[in-house]
């Protein structure tokens, strides 16, 4: 039997920390909880957890500052907990580094659901690459060579633009990317503030693989932070 | 405003006409009364009249008539332009020259005159629109400030619903699953007792913060709404002060809590629950930011004839002086010495409705340091009351 997934809480609110680490116990994950993000930086370098889940506003060392010291040092997943109205600061933990985030209040299965998936990208990457250039994520299949693209079997065409975007959603299956990561990956660092260039790309590649681009299952939008993909059935 | 016709430039030259021959007229008619000086000054003053009204061309042309009359009607021979005399020839010169030069200087002074009241009105016109202006701008300003500190106390007050709301969620989904048998491909959630009472725990305590800051919250409302109805009744300060501290047993069982009552201190005409609140809140505070094992100290004397004073001491790290009247503002939750580290727990509403309780009495309160500088003293007087006072 594999030993149980470890996970670190941060957050300075103890009635929360000890719901998380009842709630997630129960889920058979091994927990640790710190007080705010300097305890927590040092139970990181003394225990090695296999996921982090981390508050943003806290006293010592802020959750923001937490997520940058730990992406340097690790690629440990980092899931921050935030609060509506926290859009810039949510934008800026994930472009620091955080994975995912969840909105205050939560139910604990939608927390649980961010930790499985976080959990599974970091142990088996979503893109299985044969030979460096065949992806395989779900419904999708791409062949990075010949720049040829199946989605439920059936071949699309994109434009180089589109194919880069595609694969690069691929390649971060689940994980939020902000419209800032999306535009310096694909379009370079000049071009961060060109949120118009990524809702065209997005909408044309939308219409090439969605089912439905009106109700889109595949890339999903994140209101104020960016986007999501989702392969679609399973994240080998 | 309306121009009435003697503004116009042409009635200038209408008056000068009639005016010159009027006068003429009349010192015509007292002639033998009159002698060539008298009439050139007065022939001047109409002059000076027509330039200060109506400006130099109307004074030049009075000055011509003037001088024609003059000349055809006091200089002789009488009834002719020419004159006899060379003496009458200066003199008729004279009276030209200086009809002339008269006419053109009040004409000019009438002109800055004007020049200078057109000047004034403008620099009115123009202070009147700055000030407008600064006016407009300083209220824009006030709503803006209003707009950011609603804006700040709106986060404050969704920060501290939403936290407990988040661990009381959290909980009951945890206890929800387990009940459900939801297993989501993970291995089946197992909750023991012991799990199972802390979840409810949790929601329990956190329903009571909540509660706690709602009433607060309602409190605070009120007394800013003006609308804390006090019920004063003579009380024992002393009881005032026990009641607060068996409430406050459960928060001050780490430390020791010293009480310190003036001998036959008078009673006090207040409302005694709402006073047993100020101190609660205080020795709360206390218990909350000061190290177990020290010190609270509650004192209560008379200050002069006719005010009581009571504080609350602890020996925690205190207050930094710049911050002693901003803790009283709500919603404001410093740590005791602005360190970071130390995180504060209250509602940030306390202290808050401590002052409007007190004020309400007509008492003050303030924060001093402790005993020999350190932990915090907070300070507070109330009136005793009169025998007669029935607020």
């Amino acid at each position: 039997m594999n030993s149980p997934s470890k996970i670190l809480v941060v957050d300075d609110e103890p009635q929360l920390t000890r719901v998380l680490r009842t709630g997630l116990k129960s889920r058979g994950y091994d927990v640790r909880v710190a007080a705010d993000g300097l305890a927590g930086f040092e139970a990181f370098s003394d225990w090695h957890p296999d996921l982090v889940i981390t508050d943003l506003a806290m006293p010592n060392l802020d959750g923001l500052e937490l997520c940058r010291r730990l992406r340097a040092i690790s690629q440990v997943p980092i899931i921050v907990l935030s609060a509506k109205g926290e859009e810039k600061t949510k934008v800026e933990a994930l472009d620091i580094g955080a994975d995912d985030f969840v909105t205050k209040p939560f139910g604990i299965d939608e927390l649980l659901a961010r930790v499985r998936a976080s959990l599974r990208r970091a142990n088996a990457p979503a893109t299985s690459e044969t030979a460096q250039t065949i992806l395989d994520s779900g419904d999708f299949h791409v062949d990075l060579e010949s720049r040829e693209i199946t989605v439920r079997s059936n071949p699309i065409h994109l434009t180089p633009k589109e194919f880069e975007l595609l694969v690069y959603f691929i390649k971060h299956a689940g994980k939020v990317l902000t419209h800032r990561t999306l535009l310096a990956a694909i379009w370079g660092g000049n071009y961060v503030e060109q949120n118009e260039y990524l809702r065209v790309f997005v909408g044309n590649l939308r219409k090439k693989i969605e089912m439905d681009p009106a109700t889109p299952r595949y890339i999903l939008t994140e209101p104020w932070i960016g986007y999501r993909f989702d392969p679609g059935e399973t994240i080998s | 405003m309306r121009r009435s016709v003697l503004d116009h430039k042409w009635a200038g030259y209408v008056v000068a006409v009639l005016s010159v021959f009027t006068l003429t007229l009349v010192l015509k008619i007292v002639g033998t009364h009159v002698n060539a000086a008298t009439v050139s000054l007065a022939l001047l003053l109409n002059v000076l009249f027509v330039a200060t009204r109506w400006g130099s061309l109307p004074a030049l042309f009075t000055s011509i008539l003037a001088m024609l009359c003059f000349n055809f009607f006091f200089l002789p021979p009488f009834g002719t332009f020419t004159i006899a005399a060379t003496d009458n020839w200066v003199a008729l010169l004279a009276f030209l020259v200086t009809a002339v030069t008269a006419g053109q200087l009040s004409a000019r002074a009438k002109k800055r005159a004007e020049e200078a009241e057109t000047g004034r009105i403008e620099i009115e016109r123009l202070y009147a629109e700055l000030r407008d202006a600064f006016e407009r701008a300083s209220h824009a300003e006030a709503l803006r400030q209003s707009e950011k500190l609603k804006s700040a106390l709106l986060d404050a007050v969704t920060h501290d619903l939403r936290t407990p709301l988040t661990s009381i969620k959290a909980s009951i989904t945890t206890l929800l699953d387990e009940a459900r048998g939801r297993v989501n491909g993970e291995p089946p959630v197992t909750l023991d007792a012991e799990s199972k009472v802390e979840m409810m725990e949790v929601i329990d305590e956190e329903s009571d913060r909540l509660s706690r800051f709602i009433s607060g919250l309602i409190e605070l409302a009120r007394i800013e709404a003006g609308e804390l109805q006090l019920r004063r009744r003579w009380g024992v300060v002393e009881e005032i002060i026990s009641a607060a501290l068996s409430r406050a047993e459960p928060m001050t069982k780490q430390h020791r809590v010293r009480l310190d009552v003036e001998k036959e201190l008078p009673g006090v005409r207040v409302d005694e629950r709402a006073v047993s609140e100020v101190v609660y809140t205080l020795v709360d505070n206390a218990a909350k930011y000061s190290p177990r094992g020290s010190t609270i100290r509650i004192t209560a004397q008379r200050a002069g004839d006719e005010q009581i004073q009571m504080a609350v001491e602890d020996e925690g790290r205190g207050i930094p002086i710049d911050l002693r009247d901003q803790v009283f503002d709500k919603f404001f939750r410093a740590t005791r010495d602005g360190d970071i580290s130390q995180q504060p727990t209250g509602t940030g509403m306390g202290l808050a409705i401590a002052k409007g309780i007190v004020e309400a009495h007509e008492g003050e309160i303030w924060i001093e340091s402790g005993a020999g500088g350190r932990g915090t003293r907070v300070v507070f007087t109330l009136p005793i009351g009169d025998e007669d006072d029935s607020r």
